[in-house]
């Protein structure tokens, strides 16, 4: 029964980390319907910068201070990824906006390739696993289960789980009340009349990628801080399961990444414990549930079933 | 407009007048040149690598390439090999089987290569060995700890050997593991253990072989797992064989996931000590989450007592590579050193390479015998190394501190 | 560009391109280091001073004088495309000289490689600004339209043309193959001789292109497909006894033969239909795994050895039937989606193969030992003596494979002006209308992947013989990357493009190993850019090119003008307006 509830509660996590990566994934899709696959690099170089923040920005006596380390090492985490993002959107993708369909995943691959070998070539030891900080304060938190037994999470695992909710309801509410958030769904809806009403194309979908990208950062560091490593290689499996997250919740919409998320986490630890094979085929049942989601019920959990789409 | 046209014609014009008037008829010479005491007359022979030198592997495979690269400029300046340069040649396998044939054979294609140092991976080796076998050529793995590669598919019962250009100077999965076993059960006295291997040949061999010595001794394997290559969270895993309340648990992979798995391991209540093989003995296996008591096996003694370890270590660092020599620098610097001193033999002081020598060449090989970085190094009938001196090191105080060392007889 | 050259007036045209010839033709005489470079051949006379031995050019020296000559002979006489072939030979130029302007800073730190101890080389820099020079005479001079040259002729003549045209091609194969020798320790400056040799040929190619040879070559041979195919054929199975000749290149040229094949076999799926499939590479693995299992390896599982061409046909066979299961989710599953369906597929492939999944894969410690396919009593790996030639071993699986590649190569191009290939095509273009067509495209579109499979199928079986271990770890992701970038480098849907983008896929990181730090970022660099700037690849199907880029194959504008994004081909999900 501990096992179960442990379990659970394991699947939370990774699905909150999984979970601010796809909302990245389920806006941009949104908006312009690229399969963004380098956004899990974003994810990755967001890890890298705030871990730079820590080791060569910030003082050595402010290190051990989390009040000042984390905030400050989770904002050069964003501004990094943001700056990755924006540099993507502009140079690599917005030249091929309206080509054909293939030529931006094809351009998503290459730059995930790029982004990789760029941080093993140009970080300093970046070619094998690095240590990451742990950001919070120690200790744990203990949860009895009936049964006897208790559920144990780290503090930065509970501070995830939090962060990763409040910035799911955040961008939610700003997506659904602000004056940009109306542009960014007035464009997803239909591009070309938005424009007439307006909206700037181009910016809006700037500040998608800047949100996704700013999310996927702080979804780095704190993945980096509760695993106290991080690699090159952590972007590219995070990003599919993110982006199966997305897919399963309903590609284009914001809630339903979240759920897709926790649902993804939960498969994945569950599915290693109770279903044959364990944990050496846990990442074969995601893959199963994203075939079988995409043949079976391709708008998704929560998105609008579109007779064309898909 | 006009000048538009002169501007370019203006700047040829100088570019002429400054060429034509200024070419120094004395050619210079590149560089210093360095000394050149030792007599290298006789031209240059080849010392080549196969590794992973780009992509995910490449911290192993640059430190291989590396710690190589430190042999041999140690044996040009130190005249080993009379009449001849020395030169290192490491070629890249991507970790990709047919990559490191293909590297093989531009390699065994050179009349002037003298052996190959590599592979990292089993399954790159089970490639290049055939190749290189083909063209008579010693090759030397500083890393491959698969039995079968040197004693065939049933290596406990009937082993054979399977290529005469084939040597090793690491351990095999086969003493190591059941090594460790033995430690566990009988010295560290856990009874029961769970198993996590990351699925690839080093590990899952090593598990394996662990995993028989450690039933045959009586010791419960409570928990077999298999987590993924690129995997950083293992709470699932951890979740899972926790309930069984393992009194160890064996590790059967590298460093970068050891380390992440022994912290969450004790994150997630599960503390008890992690084991593995050579391949988390490294420091960075602490940097990266290695907790208090955690143990290793390695081959040979501990390095603090040897001073031909301390040697290539201060060489290492003095060397100013830009990558740290890693899990396996130590046995490449052995491996290589062992081919450079094997070659110096068989050539003599006045021998001349050619490829009829590499037969001779491969002989003094199997007779070869000195103290390396690793401790002693020679070769056994089937080309493995006799060195079957291990080492269990725990962490105490923050750092791997030796905590027995043996031999592990079957 | 245009911003940059719009100051040009087509009165310079005649002073640029004379100047600039003139200027590269001096360049390539000046010394271009001030520095012996003597670890190995390199720049072995970069200094050699002009009036000593102004003729002793060797290497890219001569070839930059080369081109000058050719660009100062085309300032003066007319020839067809008189503009597009200057381009061509400025463009060669400016390669050669920045590969190794490049080369020689490095290698003499910096600028002090030109200018050092009171002498100076200015040649590179020289030769450059010739070459810019030429270039721009040639855009003043403004760009023809494309030459066309009759292709009416003597069969006798069009025959001997085609068959000295395809000598050239094969010689230019193995000389690209062999520049710059085989690197190492013994000769450190392969790369960038080779690279320099690349932009020699390049020009050439470029300038022959310009005067129409090169397309008219290519309508021939069209003429005459069967005489071509044969000569072609000829052509690839003689590069053994040329210089490539060496077991090196026979096993490099062998691996590239497999991947080209795979890559023809995914050029049915994502070329001809349109459907881009992420997880390809493991139908080579099922290929290569099957046949490793019935090879009678001692780690196989299964107790039966077959003849290779019969494991061959069942390792095609048992890939097919994959195939047509990896497939079917097409009935529901479009564009960008299906895409992620077929990664799935891939990864699933990976990890039941890494865990051995019943028994059949070896897992972690792979299938060793696939017994190397053996014909009369001599094994494929061994060497051979042909006709008083004493030929490389791996030169039998270097014929294998050319066979394999042709027979492949007959079997797309059938297909591909079939009923079905059209059907595949027209899905490419439009699903809904060809649906409305009557074309049952369900059907359609799974025999596409079985197709495909199977001849990854078949190429596996190569695969697991010629590499005598099979491993799961050849069958990941970044593989099925790399099949989908050769196809797309070449051009989709275009034969001679999947195997040009194979082989430069494999050539390139050969010949460029001291980069093999670079590797990867620079395949990720060029992915971005392709994709950017030539979205058609680099021989362009005739079709592929008209969606593109709006032009013929011959690069003239189409006459109907393409009325916005209606027409661009839709991979996967139509335009918002369909909804």
């Amino acid at each position: 029964m501990t096992t179960l509830f442990q379990q659970i509660a394991n699947g939370i996590v990774l699905g909150a980390v999984i979970g601010l990566i796809a909302l990245g994934y389920t806006m941009v899709y949104g908006i312009i319907q690229l399969i963004n696959f380098a956004h899990g690099e974003v994810f990755m170089v967001g890890a890298y910068g705030g871990l730079a923040t820590y080791a060569y920005i910030l003082p050595t006596q402010l290190r051990a201070d989390w009040q000042i380390a984390l905030p400050a090492v989770l904002l050069g985490g964003m501004v990094i990824a943001v700056i990755t993002a924006v540099i993507m959107e502009r140079f690599a993708y917005r030249p091929l906006r309206g080509g054909p369909r293939l030529a931006p995943l094809i351009t998503a691959l290459g730059v995930s390739v790029f982004l990789q070998e760029l941080v093993r070539l140009f970080y300093p030891d970046a070619k094998a696993a690095l240590p990451f900080p742990n950001l919070f304060v120690g200790g744990d938190l203990r949860i009895p289960v009936p049964g006897g037994g208790e559920v144990i999470l780290t503090w930065i695992k509970v501070l995830l789980v939090i962060v990763a909710v409040l910035l799911a309801i955040g961008l939610q509410m700003y997506v659904n009340r602000s004056r940009m958030g109306r542009a960014m769904r007035a464009t997803a809806q239909d591009a070309d009349t938005a424009k007439l009403m307006g909206v700037n194309p181009d910016r809006v979908i700037v500040l998608t990628f800047i949100l996704g990208a700013a999310l996927a950062g702080v979804g780095g560091v704190l993945y980096g801080a509760y695993q106290n490593t991080i690699n090159i290689d952590m972007g590219f499996q995070n990003g599919i399961f993110a982006f199966t997250a997305a897919v399963l919740g309903g590609i284009g919409s914001l809630r339903g990444a979240v759920i897709g998320a926790f649902c993804i986490g939960l498969i994945k630890t569950l599915g290693g414990q109770y279903l044959p094979g364990g944990t050496q085929y846990d990442y074969v049942w995601i893959f199963v549930v994203l075939i079988l989601v995409l043949v079976f019920r391709p708008e998704g959990l929560f998105g609008e079933p579109e007779r064309v789409r898909a | 407009m006009r000048n538009k046209l002169v501007k370019p014609a203006a700047i040829v014009a100088g570019a002429l007048l400054l060429a034509a008037c200024g070419t120094n008829k004395t050619e210079t010479p590149a560089g210093g040149g360095g000394a050149q005491d030792c007599d290298q007359t006789k031209g240059t022979l080849v010392v080549g690598v196969v590794a992973p030198l780009s992509g995910s592997l490449s911290a192993l495979g640059l430190g291989i390439k590396n710690s190589a690269d430190l042999a041999v400029k140690q044996a040009n300046e130190a005249c080993t090999v009379k009449g001849y340069k020395l030169a290192l040649q490491a070629e890249d396998d991507q970790a990709n089987p047919q990559i490191g044939a293909q590297a093989a054979t531009k390699l065994s294609s050179d009349p002037n290569i003298v052996a190959v140092i590599g592979t990292l991976n089993s399954s790159v080796a089970q490639n290049v060995q055939p190749v290189l076998a083909d063209k008579n050529i010693l090759q030397i793995s500083p890393a491959n700890t698969n039995p079968t590669l040197t004693r065939g598919e049933d290596f406990l019962n009937a082993p054979k050997r399977q290529f005469e250009t084939y040597f090793r100077v690491c351990a095999t999965d086969d003493l190591q593991g059941p090594f460790a076993a033995n430690y566990l059960f009988n010295k560290a006295g856990k009874k029961s253990v769970a198993i996590i291997t990351d699925g690839k040949t080093y590990g899952d061999g090593l598990a394996a072989e662990f995993r028989k010595q450690f039933e045959s001794l009586g010791g419960t394997v409570v928990a077999q797992e298999k987590v993924g290559e690129k995997d950083t969270d293992f709470s699932g895993v951890i979740a899972k064989v926790a309930p069984s309340s393992p009194e160890a648990v064996y590790y059967g992979g590298e460093y970068p996931a050891a380390g992440p798995l022994s912290k969450q391991m004790a994150d997630a209540g599960l503390n008890v000590p992690l084991f593995g093989g050579d391949g988390i003995f490294d420091d960075k296996f602490i940097e990266l989450g290695g907790k208090e008591g955690d143990l290793a096996t390695s081959v040979g003694a501990p390095t603090d007592t040897l001073d031909s370890a301390k040697a290539f270590v201060d060489a290492y660092a003095a060397g100013g590579y830009s990558e740290g020599y890693s899990a396996y620098g130590a046995f490449s610097y052995d491996a290589t050193n062992a081919a450079i001193k094997s070659l110096a033999t068989t050539l003599g002081d006045s021998g001349t390479w050619g490829e009829d020598q590499r037969e001779k060449l491969l002989e003094n090989v199997g007779k070869y015998s000195a103290d390396g970085a690793t401790g002693e190094v020679a070769f056994d009938e089937y080309g493995d190394s006799t060195n079957k001196l291990l080492t269990v090191y725990q962490v105490t105080g923050g750092k791997w501190n030796p905590a027995e060392t043996g031999t592990f007889e079957k | 560009m245009s911003r940059l050259t719009s100051w040009l007036r087509p009165a310079y045209a005649t002073p640029f391109r004379v100047a600039g010839a003139v200027v590269a033709l001096i360049g390539a005489l000046l010394p271009w280091a001030t520095f012996v470079l003597n670890e190995g051949p390199y720049p072995a006379k970069a200094t050699l001073q002009f009036f000593d031995a102004p003729f002793a050019l060797e290497g890219y020296r001569l070839h930059t004088a080369l081109l000058a000559i050719a660009a100062l002979v085309v300032a003066f006489v007319p020839v067809p495309g008189r503009n597009r072939v200057l381009r061509g030979l400025g463009w060669g130029v400016i390669a050669i000289a920045g590969v190794n302007l490049v080369f020689i800073s490095y290698e003499g730190g910096g600028f002090g490689a030109v200018t050092a101890a009171g002498s100076v080389a200015f040649g590179g820099l020289v030769a450059l600004i010739g070459g810019i020079l030429v270039v721009l005479g040639a855009r003043a001079g403004g760009l023809e339209s494309p030459v066309h040259l009759p292709v009416e002729m003597p069969l006798w003549l069009a025959w001997l043309l085609l068959l000295v045209s395809f000598a050239a091609l094969l010689i230019l194969v193995s000389n690209t193959l062999t520049a710059g020798g085989q690197g190492g320790v013994a000769n450190p400056y392969s790369g960038p001789i080779f690279l320099s040799f690349v932009g020699f040929a390049g020009g050439l190619m470029a300038a022959l292109h310009g005067a129409g040879v090169l397309p008219w070559v290519s309508r021939l041979s069209e003429r005459h497909r069967a005489f071509s195919i044969v000569i072609l054929l000829g052509c690839a199975l003689a590069l053994p006894f040329t210089g490539a000749g060496t077991e090196y290149w026979m096993t490099v040229a062998a691996n590239i033969g497999v991947y080209a094949a795979t890559a023809i076999g995914l050029n049915v799926v994502v070329g001809l239909t349109g459907l881009l499939d992420l997880g390809y590479v493991a139908f080579l693995g099922i290929g290569a795994f099957v046949a490793a299992n019935l090879s009678g390896a001692v780690a196989a599982n299964v107790d039966i050895t077959l003849p290779f061409p019969v494991a061959a046909l069942i390792a095609a066979v048992v890939a097919g039937i994959f195939g047509a299961i990896v497939g079917s989710p097409t009935l529901r599953v479009r564009g960008d989606y299906l895409a992620i369906v077929t990664l799935a597929f891939g990864e699933i492939f990976v990890r039941s193969a890494q865990n051995d999944i019943g028994g059949l894969t070896g897992g972690s410690n792979a299938i060793p030992g696939v017994p190397a396919v053996s014909l009369f009593g001599t094994g494929f790996n061994e060497s051979i003596t042909l006709g008083g030639a004493k030929l490389p071993s791996g030169v039998l699986y270097y014929f294998l494979i050319v066979l394999l590649v042709a027979l492949v190569m007959a079997v797309f191009a059938n297909l591909k002006n079939s009923r079905i290939g059209r059907a595949w095509i027209a899905i490419r273009e439009d699903e809904d209308v060809a649906r409305a067509m009557g074309i049952a495209t369900g059907r359609a579109k799974i025999l596409a992947f079985m197709v495909g499979a199977t001849l990854a199928g078949l190429a596996g079986a190569v695969f697991a013989h010629k590499l005598s271990t099979v491993s799961y770890e050849s069958f990941k992701f970044l593989e099925s990357v790399t099949l989908l970038a050769a196809v797309i480098l070449g051009g989709m849907a275009s034969i001679p493009g999947a195997v040009l983008g194979a082989s430069l896929l494999f050539v390139l990181p050969e010949k460029l190993r001291e980069f093999s730090d670079y590797r990867l970022l620079l395949f990720g660099l060029a992915l971005v850019l392709i994709m950017r700037f030539r979205p058609q690849g680099l021989v362009p199907d005739k079709h592929r090119r008209a969606e593109l880029v709006g032009e013929d194959d011959e690069g003239r504008p189409l006459e109907e003008s393409i009325s916005g994004e209606a027409h661009l081909p839709t991979l996967g999900r139509p335009p918002k307006e369909a909804t």
